[in-house]
């Protein structure tokens, strides 16, 4: 069938990934349902507790906390995903050449501006 | 991509430079009038960059972008624009205790972001554009850190938007789906869309919603006023401007590459918003009383009035739009410069009765204010005038009876609160208990506000009395948009 | 130097825009200096541009001047053009020549009023607009002019707008001429939709094609526009509104009522004299006009005491003069009748400002008198005004435009003896009342005392009308003086090239002189008769008056005839009747009904702005669904 005619276009080639995805939540989920079918259920008080490496706990779990830490997990997932991009790139690098490793420094120059403005906002500064 | 595709993408590579730049300028140096002079001056570049650029057009720089006359066009305008804005800004943040640099790299980026949506080809760049432009938004509104209005403001765009971009990508999806193309040129080749099925109507559809949102109009209008009332002065100014008629620029291209008018769910779907726009963007702000809420309702009939002719299709409807969206943009940007360059560091002149009688303390302001709204009004001897004529014509000649009926409908309602303003604007100061006439409470215009605002108001009556330049230059531009 | 067209009128806007914007902080000096300078640059500018016109005239003796086009929808293209001819170059030799004399008058008379400023901000934008009026190529444009005149009239006759009867004043003449501009609008609707064009030239000559001669378009179109010549120039039956105009301040009167903006009926039909042409009906009805109104005018002035109301009567009758003219084809005739009468008109109506204003703004003929010895120079160009007016032969200028006239009216193939009997008449009518004004106010015994004098702002204007009212008939001899070997007729051969001359039969040596005698002895018997009846014999008058029939006659005349009761009964009462008995107003119910639907839409719809981010979210949620719905159903 020609994938081009209006309205009868099905993404065929992708049917394998959706197979996979099916078999795969059946493992996970049936893995977990058997477990739970023979387990043992015996629960008592300490293990029912929330787990801080065999501490007791100290408070509720929900509290505020300090705002520098949104932005160092701001920071943490803007140059990570950046980073991300480094591995499709590096696949195709082969086929596109020069012209891809000038895409890239140019890439990573903003990467640094962006870099050399959180450093100087004193951003990584804790105090 | 060769070196003429890369002098075509030029007017684009340099505010993107430019902000990118100004980022790292800004860890040096956090002199205000340096963000604002190299701001301005990129801009300016950039302006210059589309003549050269012109030059070989049209032509596509990858699927994503198409630079031809249109394109450049509404680039062109939107760079004015962000002129506008950023001289506006400047005074604005001038003497505000503020970080200043960084609203300068986002407005840069927003002005990007909305000249790529005049260029976008395609549904990638479709969204990265609106992206770009939205993220710079979002921080843009919430700039006045200190104001619960604006932090509220900030949240509500950035909550909605992405409600709305949801919906967007999954109509592009379910177009994509259907078409197996994200390419516009692709679409409109060879009659890709013969006939509309209830999946491809439904992908129209859904981003006529994402697109409805960015131009707010009803049912998608009700962020408007509460963003405008919450978000600084200037940046109010840009959302009713750039960052609608980047979107419209965008939306026309895609209808009329598709030839969309054809389909009967979509035209109904337009015109149902069209004509919802026009009445309950004016009946909106009948009682209004803080001037920022009265201009966005007024820009959600404005954008009403637009869709008409976006309705009517062909080549004088092109000509109306293009027309239109220069007037308004030179009406909007007077009218919010006039309320950016009053307020003072307590807050934005918005309060209406503040104005009360400042005609008699301050006629130039007030005179330049009434030009701005009479020009909205739609009053002859203004630009206002002539895009809203060109509207009717346009809308006539497709015999849109239904629309051009609430049109003027909707437009004398506008009068209304148009006038009410002026009425203030000349009202008589009820006297104090001294016997004292008091003035005008806010600022005063200053040098740049002066010049800015003149400039603007002459623009304006020069479109309204001789638009023969601007509409030969639409009729080589924006009108030769052809499929 | 003709390029420089577009700054003429552009200075007098110029100047208005200074002092309406900044008027209140200027001084006296200043405001006057820019109201009067901005009219005296114009009025070089205009000489120099005339003298180029004569001295070296531009290829078919006229320029365009296209400033640019004003919009461009679908066939309708009007251009903001200016057309520069022999007629537009009278109009505005006396528009900006007399008009700057004025001002310069008004900066004195004025001093001291309230809104003095504002006064010369008018004053400004009437010039501006008289001048866009008569240099406009086409009607549009023309149009536009035309209603900036009638603005500026209804703004400065109630410029003392404190007391009532003038703002009544001011609407009264208002609403009149607007009768005339309705039937001028349609005229305008009728020669776009048939001809396709509101170019003035083009029309014409598509008029001539489309149409053709004595066609029913042509005479309804000649008859709408002559119906706007009417109501801006006075003229029967919409003559009402000018005496009450006179509420104004003087200069007013004597720019606007009387030099400028009533002769724009005459002008604006010398301007399509073409289709004027095609229809004979319409031109009978502008020389019958012209005569009856000449006529019931000059019985008017004769018994009027305001000073002001009887120049007013003469005015309209003297325009009766120039329709009569134009009614019989003698289109170069009106238009030398309307220059004369400029300078003279101004010259009285300034003459008796000055009167008016050093006895303290009194009006009345009867309370003034003896003023020759007080005022000397205002007696003396007064004098000559009203000789001018009354035409004295040779010495004034009044007296060569008239002839002119007469002699028209006497020989043109579509003139008749009755036409030129009333015109006649007319002239020993003129000469009655003209004089009677004089005596009354210069003569006899003082019964009040002038304070001071006129300073020489309000002198050199007169004098220079005054001169004016002499010599400016000297351009144009009668065709008597021929035979005396003066064939002087720059005058109609400068206009024959905008203007055809008349086609006429001429007449015997004999019956000519026979006819001059007749209308000198009739003027001069006038003048005399004024001084029986007003200044040797004053007793006469008042037994004449006294008679059953006197009294009736002279209260019918004061009253203009009575038009005003007229009107009342016919027009006025009725509509106030229907809107007293309409006084809750069925039409007007749908429109209370909308506004008061569109708040409660707004109270509706301003619930929701609620201010709550799930209601706008559920908001675009709701849009969305509505969309998808209408994809469902269609």
């Amino acid at each position: 069938m020609n994938p081009m005619t209006p309205g009868s276009y099905m993404p065929t080639e992708y049917f394998p990934v959706l197979i996979t995805m099916v078999i795969a939540s059946a493992v996970g989920f049936g893995a977990l349902f058997v477990g739970n079918l023979f387990r043992l259920k015996r629960a008592y008080r300490e293990k029912l507790m929330a787990y801080e490496s065999g501490n007791p706990p100290l408070e509720e779990p929900r509290y505020r906390f300090n705002v520098k830490f949104y932005i160092i997990a701001m920071l943490f997932v803007v140059f990570d995903v950046e980073a991300v991009f480094l591995y499709p790139w590096a696949i195709v690098y082969d086929k596109i050449g020069l012209y891809a490793l000038i895409e890239m420094l140019l890439f990573i120059v903003v990467l640094v501006v962006g870099y050399v403005y959180a450093w100087k906002k004193e951003a990584f500064v804790w105090d | 991509m060769n070196s003429a595709d890369f002098i075509a993408l030029l007017p684009l590579i340099v505010p993107a430079l430019a902000s990118v730049v100004l980022l790292l300028l800004i860890t040096f140096s956090r002199s205000h009038a340096v963000s604002v002079l190299f701001t301005l001056g990129s801009l300016l570049l950039s302006f210059l960059l589309l003549f050269v650029a012109g030059g070989g057009t049209p032509r596509r720089v990858t699927p994503l972008f198409i630079m031809d006359a249109y394109s450049l066009f509404f680039i062109g305008l939107l760079f004015i624009a962000g002129i506008v804005v950023a001289v506006m800004s400047s005074r604005y943040l001038g003497e505000r205790s503020m970080e200043r640099g960084e609203y300068y790299v986002l407005l840069l980026l927003a002005t990007l972001g909305a000249s790529v949506l005049a260029a976008g080809s395609h549904f990638a760049s479709f969204f990265a554009g609106l992206e770009i432009l939205s993220v710079s938004l979002y921080t843009l509104i919430a700039y006045r850190r200190n104001d619960d209005r604006g932090n509220e403001a900030g949240l509500k765009y950035l909550i909605l938007a992405a409600a709305s971009s949801s919906f967007l990508l999954f109509g592009m999806a379910l177009v994509y789906a259907q078409t197996g193309s994200m390419d516009f040129f692709q679409l409109a080749e060879g009659g890709r869309v013969p006939d509309l099925t209830v999946v491809l109507s439904a992908g129209l559809l859904l981003i006529t919603v994402g697109v409805g949102f960015k131009l707010a109009v009803v049912p998608f209008h009700l962020w408007t006023p509460d963003v405008y009332e919450g978000a600084p002065a200037p940046v109010a100014a840009f959302i009713a401007t750039s960052s609608k008629g980047a979107i419209f620029a965008l939306l026309m291209r895609y209808f009329s590459l598709m030839d969309l008018q054809r389909f009967p769910a979509v035209w109904y779907g337009i015109a149902g918003i069209a004509v919802a726009s026009m009445l309950i963007g004016n009946l909106l702000a009948l009682r209004q009383n803080n001037l920022k809420r009265i201009l966005a309702y007024s820009s959600i009939a404005h954008m009403g009035y637009l869709l008409v002719a976006v309705l009517a299709g062909g080549t004088v409807a092109k000509t109306a739009v293009g027309y239109y969206l220069a007037a308004y943009f030179a009406t909007m940007l007077g009218a919010f410069g006039v309320i950016a360059f009053l307020s003072g560091e307590e807050g934005d002149a918005e309060n209406l009765e503040a104005y009360r009688g400042m005609a008699w303390s301050r006629p130039w302001t007030a005179g330049v204010f009434v030009a701005m709204l009479l020009s909205l009004a739609g009053i002859p001897l203004t630009a206002g005038f002539i895009g809203k004529f060109y509207v009717v014509a346009a809308g006539a000649g497709a015999a849109l009876w239904i629309p051009l009926i609430v049109l003027v409908a909707g437009s004398t309602i506008g009068l209304y609160y148009y006038l009410r303003i002026v009425a203030v604007l000349y009202g008589r100061v009820p006297e104090g208990e001294g016997g004292a006439v008091t003035g005008f409470p806010g600022r005063v215009l200053g040098m740049t506000g002066g010049i800015l605002l003149t400039v603007l108001t002459f623009a304006l009556l020069w479109l309204g009395v001789y638009p023969a330049p601007l509409i030969r230059i639409l009729q080589a531009t924006v009108a030769r948009l052809v499929p | 130097m003709r390029e420089a067209l577009w700054v003429i009128p552009t200075l007098s806007y110029l100047g208005f825009v200074v002092l309406a914007l900044y008027g209140r902080g200027l001084t006296p000096s200043r405001a006057a200096v820019v109201g009067v300078g901005t009219v005296g640059i114009s009025a070089l500018l205009v000489l120099a541009l005339a003298i180029e016109f004569m001295t070296s005239p531009p290829p078919g003796h006229a320029y365009v001047q296209v400033l640019w086009q004003w919009m461009e929808v679908e066939g309708f293209r009007p251009p903001v053009s200016l057309r520069l001819d022999a007629l537009s170059v009278i109009m505005m030799l006396v528009i900006t020549g007399v008009g700057f004399l004025i001002h310069l008058y008004s900066a004195e008379f004025m001093r001291g009023e309230e809104g003095y400023s504002r006064f010369f901000a008018y004053m400004n934008l009437f010039v501006g607009s008289m001048l866009v009026l008569v240099l406009a190529d086409n009607l549009l444009l023309l149009y536009l002019g035309w209603e900036g005149v009638g603005l500026c009239s209804y703004l400065l006759i109630g410029f003392w707008y404190r007391d009532p009867e003038n703002g009544y004043a001011a609407r009264k003449a208002f609403v009149v001429t607007r009768v005339g501009d309705t039937a001028f609008a349609i005229a305008l609707f009728l020669i776009f939709t048939h001809l396709g064009t509101l170019d003035i030239q083009e029309a014409m000559q598509q008029a001539g094609r489309t149409w053709g001669a004595d066609s029913g378009m042509a005479i309804a179109a000649a008859a709408l526009l002559l119906g706007g010549a009417v109501g801006k120039s006075a003229q029967l039956p919409l003559q009402v509104w000018l005496p009450d105009a006179m509420a104004g301040p003087t200069p007013v009167s004597a720019l606007i009522h009387a030099a400028t903006m009533v002769t724009a009926g005459v002008y604006l039909i010398a301007r399509t004299h073409v289709l004027f042409a095609l229809a004979p009906p319409v031109m009978l009805a502008v020389a019958v006009i012209g005569a009856a109104t000449l006529l019931l005018a000059g019985f008017s002035a004769l018994t009027q005491w305001d000073i002001k109301r009887a120049l007013a009567y003469s005015t309209i009758s003297q325009i009766g003069y120039m329709f009569l003219a134009l009614g019989v084809g003698a289109w170069s005739a009106a238009l030398f009748h309307f220059m004369t009468h400029a300078f003279f008109k101004a010259l009285l109506f300034l003459g008796a400002g000055a009167v008016i204003m050093n006895l303290h703004h009194e009006h009345d003929m009867g309370k003034m008198g003896g003023l020759r010895t007080q005022l000397p120079l205002t007696f003396w160009t007064f004098l000559i005004g009203a000789s001018s007016l009354s035409a004295l032969p040779v010495v004034t200028a009044g007296f060569y435009s008239k002839d002119l006239i007469l002699h028209n009216v006497g020989t043109s193939e579509s003139g008749s003896l009755w036409l030129w009997g009333a015109g006649v008449l007319g002239a020993f009518l003129t000469s009655l009342y003209s004089f009677r004004m004089v005596f009354l106010t210069f003569f006899g015994e003082a019964k009040g005392k002038a304070s001071g004098k006129p300073g020489p702002l309000i002198r050199i204007p007169l004098v220079v009308l005054a001169f004016f009212s002499l010599v400016a008939g000297l351009v144009e001899m009668p065709s008597l003086f021929a035979y005396a070997g003066l064939d002087v007729h720059l005058f109609t051969r400068f206009l024959q090239t905008t203007l055809p001359g008349i086609t006429a039969s001429p007449l015997p040596l004999s019956v000519e002189i026979g006819r001059e005698l007749i209308i000198e002895a009739l003027q001069l018997g006038g003048i005399l008769l004024a001084y029986m009846l007003f200044l040797y014999k004053p007793g006469i008058a008042g037994v004449v008056a006294r008679t059953p029939w006197g009294e009736a006659l002279q209260r019918l005349w004061r009253s203009g005839w009575g038009f005003d009761r007229v009107y009342s009964v016919f027009f006025i009462r009725p509509f106030v009747w229907i809107a007293r008995v309409n006084r809750e107003d069925a039409v007007d119910l749908p429109y209370v009904g909308m506004i008061w639907a569109g708040f409660k839409a707004n109270r509706f719809l301003s619930r929701t702005q609620s201010g709550k981010v799930r209601w706008y979210a559920a908001g675009i949620g709701l849009g969305a669904l509505v969309l998808l719905g209408i994809v469902v159903l269609l």
